[in-house]
């Protein structure tokens, strides 16, 4: 079968290519999909780009990219909830990456039925962004009329997270550029912060949530609109002290300016890595089925072009996401 | 089962050698929500007849997006009526919206009952006419009338199925954007 291989790790148009591999096997667990749409994120780029190759060490060649749409074609004999012939979608697990190719095996515990509303090139648009804000948010406990304050809104996390916390009732601020304001505000939320104008600090204070999504010092001012006792929950800030245990960091210790800061506020910080997960992909089928949620994309590349749709990621402006159409 | 049979009763003298026929080639069976009964791609032999609950039978695009043929509820036939008369893989799946239970038919057997009891000759053939106006309705409805046309027949036609179905299942049988449907309640909540 034709994938898009990450051959070596640096720049992009020099580091990918069309190579003809086998099809994947399936395991007991697994289904075996036909891949429609595939969409890429920031991860991917930082893959090839070869900043994640300490944590994330890959075989080269290796299939690049996570998110998935297409219809199953084949099941492992574990497999119960699931028939050939569901159209299903999935952020699958590292092990299995690469769903810029013709078929990839997935685990069941990370695929759900896609929304039977959407095509599937948006539904490859939804699972890791979505997962991501889902979980950040639901770690938080998000309810109505908590206010959160979510970075980026114009981003496929943020624009996913507005709508998302819409429907949970909350009241959200979100930053984002002059350019941005009119359709970020279309998404929902109440009150869109123009960066380039506005100093959100002064705008969203005492929020009870605070979703990072830029890192840097965006993580640490968290704790300066965050109300005492509130909660900070980030993606790409620090990693907080529990997680990092997880990942055999027995001593690590939360960064000083962060724990100061988290203390004084009484707030929780909270480093979310985002999980592949079947179950939530399918609370977000729902939602997008009762529209309260929609995919947002910004462009549909066909396969040939995938190379120039990961050029476009790295622009940094697209709004919404980046789908690659595969069959 | 009994209810079916009344009702055939109504419509034409049922011997008892005919009663026990269709009660050998149908069983009643008790669906969950979101269960399957027709898949798209497989073989069809089997029609349903709906005694409770709502089912759908819908088709998937080449984009992957569902639209909706048919919503049966109580007293309605539901299955993959082009696979069975083709002998062609299903091009529809039938799934159930609610818990439903359905009388489960040998579709080939139902469909030749009148070679062994020529009383069903007249009264299967009624029962085509039915769904070939139904049908026809359906497609005139489409080409004539305004989408807020459309919905209210629907909601005459299926009173109470809004509390089992989602929007886009609405929508789309109505050949209509989810957001034009919002706008029709919207609309009809005014008035």
């Amino acid at each position: 079968m034709k994938a898009l291989q990450i051959i070596k790790y640096g720049e992009i148009k020099d580091s990918l290519d069309f190579n003809e591999v086998s099809k994947p096997t399936v395991k007991a667990n697994d289904v075996l999909i036909e891949v429609k749409a595939a969409a890429i994120n920031p991860i991917d780029k930082s893959i090839i780009l070869g900043n994640l190759q300490g944590m994330l060490p890959l075989p080269l060649p290796s299939t690049s990219a996570y998110d998935v749409s297409g219809v199953v074609i084949e099941k492992g004999d574990d497999v119960s909830n699931i028939e050939i012939g569901d159209l299903v979608y999935s952020r699958v697990p590292q092990e299995q990456m690469g769903t810029l190719a013709e078929f990839v095996a997935v685990t069941r515990e990370a695929v759900s039925k896609k929304p039977g509303n959407i095509s599937f090139e948006e539904a490859a648009s939804l699972p890791l962004a979505g997962l991501t804000a889902l979980q950040s948010l639901e770690y938080a406990k998000i309810k109505k009329n908590d206010s959160v304050l979510i970075h980026a809104g114009s981003g496929g996390v943020g624009s996913f997270a507005i709508q998302y916390a819409k429907a949970k009732g909350a009241y959200v601020y979100t930053t984002t550029s002059t350019s941005n304001v009119e359709w970020v505000k279309e998404l929902g939320a109440d009150r869109v912060i123009d960066y380039k104008t506005e100093d959100y600090k002064s705008i969203a204070k005492d929020v009870d949530v605070v979703f990072d999504t830029l890192g840097k010092n965006y993580s640490l001012e968290s704790f300066e609109v965050v109300k005492q006792g509130g909660i900070v929950v980030s993606v790409v800030g620090p990693l907080d002290e529990a997680s990092a245990k997880m990942f055999g960091m027995a001593d690590y210790k939360l960064p000083e300016e962060i724990a100061k800061a988290s203390s004084e506020k009484e707030a929780v910080y909270k480093f979310i890595f985002m999980h592949p997960n079947g179950a939530h992909l399918n609370d977000i089928k729902s939602l997008v089925e009762d529209e309260k949620i929609k995919p947002i994309i910004d462009n549909v590349y066909p396969f040939s072009e995938s190379v120039q749709a990961f050029a476009h990621l790295s622009t940094g402006r697209a709004k919404g996401k980046i789908v690659i159409k595969i069959s | 089962m009994e209810d079916l049979i009344k009702k055939i009763k109504t419509r034409l003298h049922l011997r008892p050698e005919a009663e026990e026929f269709l009660y050998s080639i149908s069983k009643e069976i008790k669906h969950s929500k979101g269960e399957v009964l027709i898949r798209e791609g497989q073989m069809v032999k089997k029609t349903f007849f709906v005694t409770s609950g709502c089912l759908r039978s819908f088709c998937i695009d080449n984009n992957g997006k569902e639209h909706t043929l048919l919503f049966a509820i109580n007293d309605w036939w539901i299955s993959d009526y082009i696979a069975i008369h083709n002998n062609e893989l299903a091009t529809l799946t039938v799934e159930c919206l609610t818990d439903s239970t359905v009388i489960e038919f040998n579709a080939k057997e139902l469909d030749g009952i009148h070679t062994r009891f020529p009383e069903f000759e007249s009264y299967q053939r009624l029962n085509l006419e039915r769904h070939v106006v139904s049908l026809h309705k359906r497609i005139l409805n489409q080409l004539q009338l305004s989408a807020t046309e459309r919905y209210d027949l629907f909601l005459k036609q299926y009173p109470d199925i809004e509390r089992h179905t989602r929007n886009y299942h609405i929508a789309s049988f109505l050949g209509i954007t989810q957001e034009s449907l919002s706008r029709i309640r919207v609309e009809k909540a005014k008035k």
